[in-house]
């Protein structure tokens, strides 16, 4: 009686039957035949299951039960329709399953099988992740390939919403193949044996808060657990100032769900498990944003050294320390990068890039990065048209004439590529001041010097200096001291 | 001329006393502030129950009033220099978690930092007027703290703290005995003196 037939491959099929009277039975034959073989084949067989050939179109198949003292008492023919033929894939191995603790993650592998299938065919998998003794389903999810006719080892991720150490994790997978060819009925293949990742619970010295020392965005959900030792009780635990409702996982741990994390402060927010006999454990969590892009980021040169870039780093991440946001400086056309200095508390920020030999146009990317992301900002920019010379030094003026002096200067920097554009102011006591431009040959670490003509004599003047490019006007330098000078008499 | 000398001695190792308390006082109410930015920054609950940290000499001594002098030198000298390579330790965590995040943390601890130092040092030389001089540094190394998670260093943090301020009190009470032990009078510490 109910003669059934199951196929994994498509090319074998095993066939079950029940045997109806009661009491001992000896061995059964079993025959087979298909419209294209000569003759049945025939086999004796102790168990109720045979593997056959599955057949093209149909098998016609007789069974012989013999009691125990060979003589036979049943016979029975089937006509095995392929139409008939249940298809159900053979149960999937899990070959690996791999934890990253650090980012939750649990990577599952396996191989498709697809070496006995033909190219081509659709196939889904339907991978269960649960909790609590493999008894909770944490979530399920189907996952699709198509097979190539080779086996392949097929790898999939899911990341936790609970860090993997809280509890143990447990994977099943099975598979249903959508092989189109075949007329009969297709069903899932059954789930294969459970892959377990422990969780510290099940570890002797295990205890303590999780995540530890992690970083995360603002507004993210977080959940936290605390394990803790074989009859220990937790009185409460709390998440920063709150105390949160616990979430039991295990005997030996429980967790708290904090939704929308608000920024913590520069020293992390601090979940803390208070446990029976005084016992305390915790972990801190840094909670913080992404580096904002950076605004304003403007490059110039002072000397022809050192390219200074400055920029507003936009909205603080709120983390500090090693976890604050890191900033570099990549110039595109060198290739040449720089990791820059930065004091996070300072509004403005500023990074030092040196000059290129032979390079006047810089192409920067201002990279930034923290725990929680990157961005970064670019300029392209010529030199010679942001140059911002220092304050001229060591203004001296001098003359031995009752109309006119010599003015000598000195800038710090390398400005032989280009030409100054010099201003001097000239006041009097009764705040008349003139203004005087002169331009000239930039120069290497040189003094400059300039002449001033049409004074009043027996006059006491102040004069001070400032320059710039001329080519290509920027910024001024600040003014020089002040240094003065009486005329001679006429 | 033995006796000149043995007086400007008992004058310096009162003068070295006195000052000594004064600076251990200070010491103290300077801690007790630290411990309430350091609870408050650190996000901790004053009340928090911490376990006795490794490297830490404890303040509470049974006994206490029959300690001779020299005793009460040594295990203070003990103590502050292992709390001088803690507070450093700390310091340079500190540092490293909040950059220049929290200056205002940082510059408490630095400047308790050099207080100990500083009270390391005078009980340095209370034990050189006692001829047989300090005990070498090595003695004092601190060891290198497990792989502690944050949180861990922060209650360790607090216990450090606790513990320095007990101690600070108990040095005050230590230095009292010795300049009344000093002055000749040699009396055992009133009940109201013992910790």
């Amino acid at each position: 009686q109910n003669l059934k037939c199951v196929t994994h491959n498509l090319r074998k099929m095993i066939c079950t039957w029940d045997v109806l009277s009661e009491g001992k039975h000896g061995q059964t034959d079993f025959c087979y035949t298909t419209n294209d073989l000569p003759s049945s084949v025939c086999f004796e067989t102790k168990e109720k299951r045979v593997e056959i050939p599955v057949p093209d179109s149909s098998s016609t198949v007789t069974i012989t039960t013999n009691s125990s003292s060979g003589i036979a008492f049943a016979t029975k023919e089937f006509e095995i329709h392929r139409k008939d033929i249940l298809f159900v894939p053979l149960t999937p191995r899990i070959l690996s399953l791999t934890p990253d603790f650090s980012t939750s993650t649990l990577n599952l592998k396996w191989s498709d099988n697809g070496l006995i299938f033909p190219y081509g065919l659709d196939a889904f998998w339907q991978i269960q992740i649960l909790r609590k003794e493999a008894t909770e389903k944490v979530t399920q999810v189907t996952y699709y390939s198509k097979l190539t006719h080779e086996d392949i080892i097929l790898s999939w991720n899911w990341t936790s919403d609970m860090p993997l150490e809280c509890t143990s994790h447990y994977v099943k997978i099975r598979c249903y193949i959508n092989v189109t060819q075949f007329v009969g009925p297709k069903d899932w293949s059954e789930w294969s044996p459970v892959g377990e990742v422990p969780g510290k619970d099940t570890e002797p010295n295990g205890s303590g808060v999780f995540p530890q020392d992690i970083v995360v965005a603002v507004g993210s959900d977080l959940t936290i657990c605390c394990v803790h030792e074989e009859g220990q009780q937790i009185k409460q635990m709390t998440y920063g100032p709150e105390i949160y409702p616990m979430i039991p996982l295990s005997s030996r741990s429980s967790a708290i769900r904090v939704l929308n994390a608000s920024a913590s402060d520069a020293s992390g927010t601090n979940a803390v498990c208070t446990l029976s006999e005084d016992g305390t454990d915790g972990a801190v969590l840094f909670v913080g944003y992404a580096p904002d892009i950076p605004e304003n980021l403007s490059c110039e040169t002072s000397n022809f050294l050192i390219i200074k870039c400055t920029w507003k780093p936009g909205r603080p991440s709120g983390l500090y320390g090693k976890r604050r946001s890191k900033y570099s400086l990549f110039e595109r056309i060198s290739g040449k990068n720089v990791s820059c200095k930065v004091n996070e508390m300072n509004r403005e920020r500023v990074c030092g890039f040196p000059v290129l030999a032979d390079q006047k146009t810089y192409d920067f990317i201002l990279g930034v990065s923290n725990p929680i992301g990157q961005t970064e900002s670019s300029l392209l920019v010529d030199l010679t048209q942001r140059v911002h010379p220092k304050t001229p030094e060591k203004l001296t003026v001098s003359g031995n004439s009752s109309t006119s002096v010599h003015l000598h200067w000195f800038i710090n920097g390398s400005f032989a590529e280009i030409r100054l554009l010099c201003q001097i102011e000239i006041s009097t006591g009764h705040s008349e001041r003139k203004l005087h431009n002169v331009s000239m040959p930039g120069g290497k670490f040189s003094t400059h010097t300039a002449e001033l003509n049409s004074l009043r004599p027996y006059t006491k003047y102040q004069f001070r200096v400032r320059c710039s490019s001329a080519d290509h006007f920027w910024k001024w330098s600040d003014w020089s001291r002040v240094e003065e000078h009486t005329t001679l008499e006429a | 001329m033995a006796a000149a000398d043995s007086t400007s001695a008992t004058l310096r190792h009162r003068d070295l006393c006195s000052r000594g308390i004064r600076l251990a006082g200070k010491m103290r109410s300077d801690v007790v502030d630290l411990l309430d930015t350091y609870v408050e920054q650190q996000g901790l609950d004053a009340s928090a129950n911490v376990a006795a940290v490794e490297g830490v000499p404890v303040a509470a001594v049974e006994r206490w009033d029959e300690q001779t002098g020299t005793q009460r030198l040594l295990e203070n000298l003990a103590a502050y220099r292992a709390f001088r390579a803690l507070l450093a330790q700390m310091l340079e965590e500190q540092q490293e978690q909040l950059g220049e995040a929290d200056a205002t943390l940082g510059r408490a601890l630095a400047a308790v930092l050099l207080q100990v130092s500083a009270f390391t040092y005078h009980l340095e030389e209370l034990l050189r007027l006692e001829d047989r001089g300090p005990p070498g540094e090595e003695a004092a190394v601190v060891p290198e703290p497990p792989q502690l998670s944050l949180f861990e260093r922060k209650l360790r943090g607090l216990g450090v703290l606790r513990e320095l301020a007990q101690w600070a009190v108990r040095s005050v009470r230590d230095l009292r005995q010795l300049a009344k032990a000093g002055s000749g009078s040699g009396t055992a510490a009133s009940p109201a003196e013992s910790p």
